[in-house]
């Protein structure tokens, strides 16, 4: 398991790397934009474009080291940025459907939609929805986040404050 | 680590206390001022808690297919091909549910089929036992055979002889004649008449024996007894004379292979069942009426049942009725119309218009609360969730009427409503919420509805930092 052949060519430890990374970080990504644009059927098209524009990204850098997840949590997160931003009408865009085989699933959908949690969560502005949701959902560490959203570290911790404190105020209000 | 203050302490910065930010003699300063300040530490444990449930969100699952299938839309074909050299193994999450390969399995057992009991044809025959037409396949045949299940039994061929004799002897019956009874099957190659049948014993009728004696019976010249519909015709027709000939007399064994159909709808159509009690179970008149008894009973119980429903009798579990709830109920609406008789959107009920229904009546009696807040909350298009929240030593009491099909009324009992915002409450379910009409010492609300709803009502005590709450929810 994980055992990459150091003698590997730059490409093939590349497309290895991308592999690997894909069905590792897949799932967890897919989930987080998902309660990030609240909307599970979205979710698949923009992670599949975000991990798209991170591996093309890599093919024509030369000397990429490989997929990072926090490359891959960026893209998504400002595709998700994009999805949600009203459009006119004449730029209006739509993102190809994806179509995952079982997925979502009626339950997952149906939980999306009733979880008093999400829609508290859905009630943050898009940068506090990000922040608790790298930190509290993907578990990610205070670097990789300050890597996503491009705060230092130091900051993060009064931006991650407010963010809390805005969904507990929300949560304390529609928990009932 | 601090943060600004206003009227409650917040100079410590739970996230950094709970992501373990703070070290050295900042993370010393947190602990001690923790130790002291039940604010801050209210504080911390209040953002634990959210964060331990924005981290319990369920997550969505992928199976392996799907995994492949956005690896393939993710990934560009070229990083693909190069990924198919491979050092490791990419375990996906249902890889312990694959199937092993072909060649790992253990081979296939195969028992003795014999040996176990057919469970399906046995409850088809359960099923079908009481059926007059025995129109079901051989598989419920009350006698399996080992060898060719739609002979005539074997240990019985005397018994099967009979019918078919009645069966091509009597020919008064028409509607024997027009059907095709065995139109199902594979016509039957002319058999002749058996050359010894008198000496035929039960054991003789296997499918050796049988082959034997078509083989070795000297070819008689007759019509093919393929049974051709006949034309239907009112006048009984008489059986063809070879047919009869070559029937007379007929051999057991000839005359259970020929005659069985026949004797299967001998047995429907007359009047007495022909004697074939392995083919054709009787059943009582008693019976029948006891399984149609049952079968009207069960068909009641649901009409019942769903009429019940309809009418919201099984679902309001506290529908009180009592003249005196309602004559209250109706004396406090019409105060409230004649106190305040500038609330123009409020819903009174004339003298002419049909009295209030009292859907509930809930609380303590206690008298002096105020209503001080009207919380929406969950709000989808299934339900609407109002909370009032009251200041108060206990509930008071609380009656909430159905004004008409859009409007609901809810009264507060000894206890102030005057200074209550509802401005903005609407959802799916709710229209508006009225502002709240003070008549006396009581107080109500009325809920203007998009819809006709079915309500729910409970209280909730103070606790937890919450006040006393009556909880109202408005289903769809």
């Amino acid at each position: 398991m994980d055992q990459v052949h150091a003698e590997a060519p730059p490409a093939t430890a590349l497309a290895a790397s991308v592999e690997r990374e894909f069905y590792s970080d897949f799932p967890l990504i897919l989930n987080y934009v998902a309660r990030l644009i609240d909307d599970i059927d979205g979710a698949a098209s923009i992670t599949c474009a975000a991990f798209r524009q991170v591996t093309e990204a890599l093919r024509q850098r030369e000397g990429a080291g490989g997929l990072r997840r926090t490359d891959v949590f960026r893209a998504a997160t400002e595709l998700s940025r994009q999805s949600l931003r009203p459009k006119r009408w004449f730029r209006r865009r739509q993102r190809d459907h994806v179509e995952l085989d079982g997925f979502p699933e009626q339950e997952a959908r149906r939980t999306l939609r009733r979880d008093t949690v999400q829609r508290a969560v859905g009630a943050l502005s898009f940068e506090a929805r990000v922040m608790v949701l790298l930190r509290d959902f993907a578990k990610l560490s205070y670097d990789e986040i300050s890597e996503i959203v491009d705060i230092p570290p130091k900051k993060l911790v009064h931006a991650l404050d407010r963010s809390r404190t805005e969904l507990a105020e929300i949560y304390d209000y529609i928990k009932f | 680590m601090t943060t600004s203050s206003s009227d409650r302490c917040t100079r410590i910065s739970p996230s950094a206390v709970l992501d373990d930010r703070l070290d050295g003699k900042d993370l010393e300063w947190a602990r001690d001022h923790l130790r002291r300040c039940e604010a801050c530490r209210e504080r911390v444990e209040d953002f634990r808690e959210m964060l331990l449930r924005v981290g319990r969100l369920p997550k969505a699952t992928l199976g392996a297919t799907a995994m492949d299938e956005a690896y393939t839309m993710s990934v560009p074909e070229r990083l693909r091909e190069e990924a198919g050299i491979r050092g490791y193994d990419i375990s996906s999450a249902d890889s312990g549910r694959l199937v092993p390969p072909m060649g790992s399995l253990p081979s296939a057992i195969h028992p003795e089929v014999t040996s176990i009991p057919d469970l399906m044809s046995e409850l088809e025959r359960e099923i079908f036992r009481d059926e007059a037409v025995p129109g079901h396949p051989s598989t419920l045949a009350a006698i399996p055979e080992p060898i060719y299940p739609t002979m005539a039994p074997p240990e019985e061929p005397a018994a099967a002889a009979p019918p078919t004799d009645e069966a091509v002897a009597e020919p008064d019956t028409p509607d024997l004649r027009e059907v095709p009874l065995d139109s199902h099957r594979e016509p039957v190659p002319a058999p002749a008449p058996a050359p010894a049948p008198a000496q035929a014993s039960p054991e003789e009728t296997d499918w050796t024996r049988l082959l034997e004696t078509i083989a070795t019976a000297p070819e008689v010249e007759e019509e093919p007894r393929t049974m051709a519909p006949m034309p239907i015709s009112a006048a009984p027709q008489p059986p063809p004379a070879a047919a009869s000939s070559s029937f007379d007399p007929p051999s057991p064994v000839e005359a259970s292979v020929m005659a069985e159909p026949l004797i299967q709808h001998e047995s429907w159509m007359a009047p007495e069942p022909e004697p074939v009690p392995a083919r054709v179970p009787k059943r009582s008149n008693a019976d029948n009426i006891l399984r149609l008894a049952v079968g009207f009973g069960a068909a009641a119980c649901v009409l019942l049942a769903a009429v019940l429903y309809e009418g919201g009798h099984l679902l309001n579990a506290h529908p009180v009725a009592s003249a005196s709830a309602s004559a209250s109920v109706r004396a406090s609406v019409k105060a409230s119309a004649t106190v305040h008789p500038s609330a123009k959107t409020t819903v009174v009920p004339s003298a002419s218009q049909p009295p209030a229904t009292v859907l509930y009546v809930l609380g303590n009696g206690v008298s002096g609360n105020t209503v001080f807040r009207i919380r929406p909350g969950t709000a989808i298009a299934g339900y609407t969730r109002l909370v009032f929240d009251m200041h108060g030593a206990g509930l008071p009491s609380m009656v909430i009427t159905q004004i008409d099909a859009t409007h609901l009324q809810v009264i507060f009992k000894k206890t102030t409503v005057g200074t209550v915002p509802v401005s903005g409450i609407r959802s799916y379910q709710v229209a508006a919420v009225e502002p709240g009409v003070q008549s006396g010492p009581d107080g109500s609300f009325v809920i203007d509805l998009n819809r006709a709803v079915r309500v729910t009502a409970f209280t909730l005590p103070a606790s937890g930092g919450y006040p006393w709450r009556l909880v109202i929810d408005l289903h769809a």
